[in-house]
């Protein structure tokens, strides 16, 4: 019999990837270094390029269970897909086409398979935390950091017995034959630029916070509020390239933020009547179709100001004085703003780089660089070894979940 | 929680800022409101229109940077620029204009708004004072010129007297006895 693949991060990319895989009949080895799966998408609100909830990609939809949730059922009930949440490698050995590879399991606290999201355990201790109703696995997850004495009180109460608290971290050796990195991406904390103030300044955010606050399954409901004294945010200013195409940080273009943070602000003067939004940019590259963002968030009237920020100045009633010089007019404008969202690089996962020296794959500023750089399949890493997503470097969900295709294709060729 | 007074950024002393809190956010719907002038807010600032003005390096604000001060709401600066006025209206910008920006047509739009509220240049307003009291711009003062010739001296045909009547019922009119 064959090996199984192994699929690295379980984001849209790597979902994608391990589904279609099963369907195909290949066994697939899923891990995530989350308890949670979905990635970066789980935190968002409407996706470009349909303005759809996250969860509904045409050709997905055939899928049951899963209009509103893609992969719901399928990641956690394909029996093909054999899902470990809370895992990450420890190692890899062996050769192309055969590795050995040790993955080290969290303890498992909660038994996803016995969990029936109750509440019982959230409701007794700050420890436990239901991320997303959502969520996949269904299974609420234990912060051990945060204990305190419910958790023991959840433990001996939790109606299914799923509580274990003395769980222990454990390993396991898998040999397969292809590996898939999907690992995506991260964004920066950009608190290192600090011309913005991020990190000091309450409402001083990044575009995934908006997006999250967007949400109305947020924190907030998808209210607009300021974080430092919750009043209704009526003035937005977006700030483009912070920490992109700036040598001293990452010198790529994260190529996405611009459409997502166009969407944030269409999103924002379509559906939050009161706040005006201006942008604050060096270029706006809204590249394929997705010039249409550019266009109607002009036609609805966000400001957009060609230039940089000279200074951020918080005010005593909790708003922030923003001085901007514009290039265009040659001119300094001040701003009087409620939120400053900052749209920040997209960087390599933490420990992106273990795990590309593991493998000897070439680096594309931190991101997984092709086997060979001058084919055309960026998808192929190395002899048995693949990539798809955001682990290539910033990608939007159409093209994460093209380059997981592309990837199936290769194996499956490779097994014919 | 309330914020601390933070700062970043270089000292304020040495910028002085146009505060956006002074400007006149309306003043691009009534722009956009006028004849021609629904394009507006497509702009986005790629400065083609100046590369195509005949003009423009003359004028202390280019026409990319007067729709961007229409947008941004700087009414004053606009209506009253002398740019509105110097413009040949030779429609090279909204000719090139790759969004469609009427940018001619707005400049006319300005200047009828600079009209109403009385700011018309006086090198403008003696012209239009010449049509009012001449009925033209160009008299035949030169009756030589004609004679050489071999042309009557007086221009055949013309009549001024209805110009002047009609003239004396519109705008420009009405400019130029407030102007007196
Ligand atoms: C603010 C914002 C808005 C966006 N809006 C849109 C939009 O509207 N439309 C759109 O198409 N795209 C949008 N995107 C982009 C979208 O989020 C990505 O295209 C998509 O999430 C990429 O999926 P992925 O699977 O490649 O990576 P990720 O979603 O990053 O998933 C990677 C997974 O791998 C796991 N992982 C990482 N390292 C390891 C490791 N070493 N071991 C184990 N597991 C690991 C992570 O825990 C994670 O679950 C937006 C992005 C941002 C930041
Ligand atoms: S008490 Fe048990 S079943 Fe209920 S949410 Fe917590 S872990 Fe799940
Ligand atoms: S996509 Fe836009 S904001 Fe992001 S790095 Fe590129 S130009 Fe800057
Ligand atoms: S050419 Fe058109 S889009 Fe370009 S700056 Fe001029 S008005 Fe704006
Ligand atoms: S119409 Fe006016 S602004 Fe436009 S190109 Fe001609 S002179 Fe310049």
């Amino acid at each position: 019999m064959t090996d199984p693949v192994l699929v690295i991060g379980a984001g849209v990319a790597g979902m994608t990837a391990a589904v279609e895989l099963a369907d195909n009949g290949v066994k697939t080895i899923l891990i995530d270094r989350k308890s949670t799966i979905g990635g970066n998408a789980l935190e968002l609100y409407k996706a470009f390029p349909t303005d759809d909830c996250f969860y509904c990609f045409e050709g997905n939809r055939w899928r049951p269970g899963i209009r509103k949730c893609f992969y719901r059922s399928a990641m956690v009930d394909q029996p093909n897909i054999d899902l470990k949440t809370d895992t990450r490698v420890k190692g890899i050995s062996g050769t192309p086409g055969k590795f050995s590879v040790i993955l080290d399991l969290g303890p498992q606290y909660v038994d996803p398979k016995r969990c029936t999201l109750c509440g019982l355990c959230t409701n007794v201790s700050e420890a436990f935390l239901l991320a997303s109703p959502q969520c996949q696995p269904q299974a609420v997850s234990y912060d051990p950091e945060k204990t305190d004495d419910g958790a023991k009180k959840a433990e001996d109460e939790c109606p299914t017995q799923a509580i274990n608290l003395s769980a222990i971290q454990t390993e396991e050796t898998v040999t397969v034959s292809d590996i898939v990195i999907a690992t995506g991406y991260h964004e920066m904390k950009p608190s290192v630029v600090d011309e913005y103030g991020y990190g000091k300044l309450p409402n001083v955010i990044t575009q995934l916070e908006l997006a999250q606050m967007l949400d109305p399954n947020g924190e907030s409901a998808g209210a607009l509020v300021r974080p430092s004294d919750g009043a209704q945010v009526k003035n937005v200013m977006m700030i483009q390239c912070v920490g992109s195409r700036d040598e001293n940080y990452y010198p790529f273009c994260s190529k996405i933020c611009c459409v997502f943070a166009l969407k944030h602000a269409n999103i924002i003067s379509s559906e939050r009547n009161d706040s005006r939004v201006s942008v604050v940019y060096m270029d706006i590259r809204t590249y394929d179709q997705h010039e249409r963002y550019y266009r109607e968030t002009r036609d609805a009237g966000v400001e957009f100001v060609r230039g940089r920020v000279s200074r951020v100045e918080s005010q005593k009633d909790g708003t922030l004085d923003v001085h901007v010089y514009d290039s265009l007019l040659n001119r300094y404008l001040k701003f009087t703003v409620d939120l400053l969202v900052l749209s920040s690089a997209l960087e390599p996962p933490e420990a992106a780089d273990e795990l590309l020296s593991s493998l000897g794959l070439n680096s594309a500023s931190g991101y997984v660089g092709p086997a060979d750089p001058i084919s055309e399949n960026e998808v192929v890493a190395g002899e048995h070894v693949y990539a798809c997503g955001g682990a290539l470097g910033p990608a939007e969900v159409p093209e994460s979940v093209n380059q997981a295709r592309a990837v199936v294709s290769k194996i499956l060729q490779g097994r014919k | 929680m309330t914020e601390t007074e933070e700062k970043t950024g270089p000292p304020v002393t040495l910028i002085d800022p146009i505060d956006m809190t002074k400007l006149d956010p309306k003043f691009r719907n009534d722009i956009s409101s006028m004849p021609n002038g629904e394009e507006l807010s497509a702009c986005f600032a790629c400065s083609t229109c100046t590369a195509a003005c005949p003009i423009a390096n003359q004028w202390d604000y280019m026409p990319h940077q007067l729709i961007r001060m229409i947008l941004l709401g700087m009414r004053d600066e606009v209506l009253s620029s002398k740019e509105i006025w110097e413009c040949l209206t030779c429609f090279q910008c909204q000719e090139r204009c790759p969004q469609k920006v009427r940018v001619t047509d707005i400049f006319f739009d300005c200047k009828n708004l600079a009209a109403e509220e009385g700011h018309v240049p006086e090198n403008v307003l003696a012209l239009g004072k010449t049509l009012v009291d001449k009925g033209q711009l160009y008299e035949v003062i030169n009756d030589w010129e004609r004679e050489d010739l071999d042309l009557e001296p007086e221009v055949p045909g013309l009549s001024i007297e209805g110009i002047q009547s009609i003239l004396k019922s519109t705008r420009t009119g009405k400019l130029v006895e407030d102007g007196e």
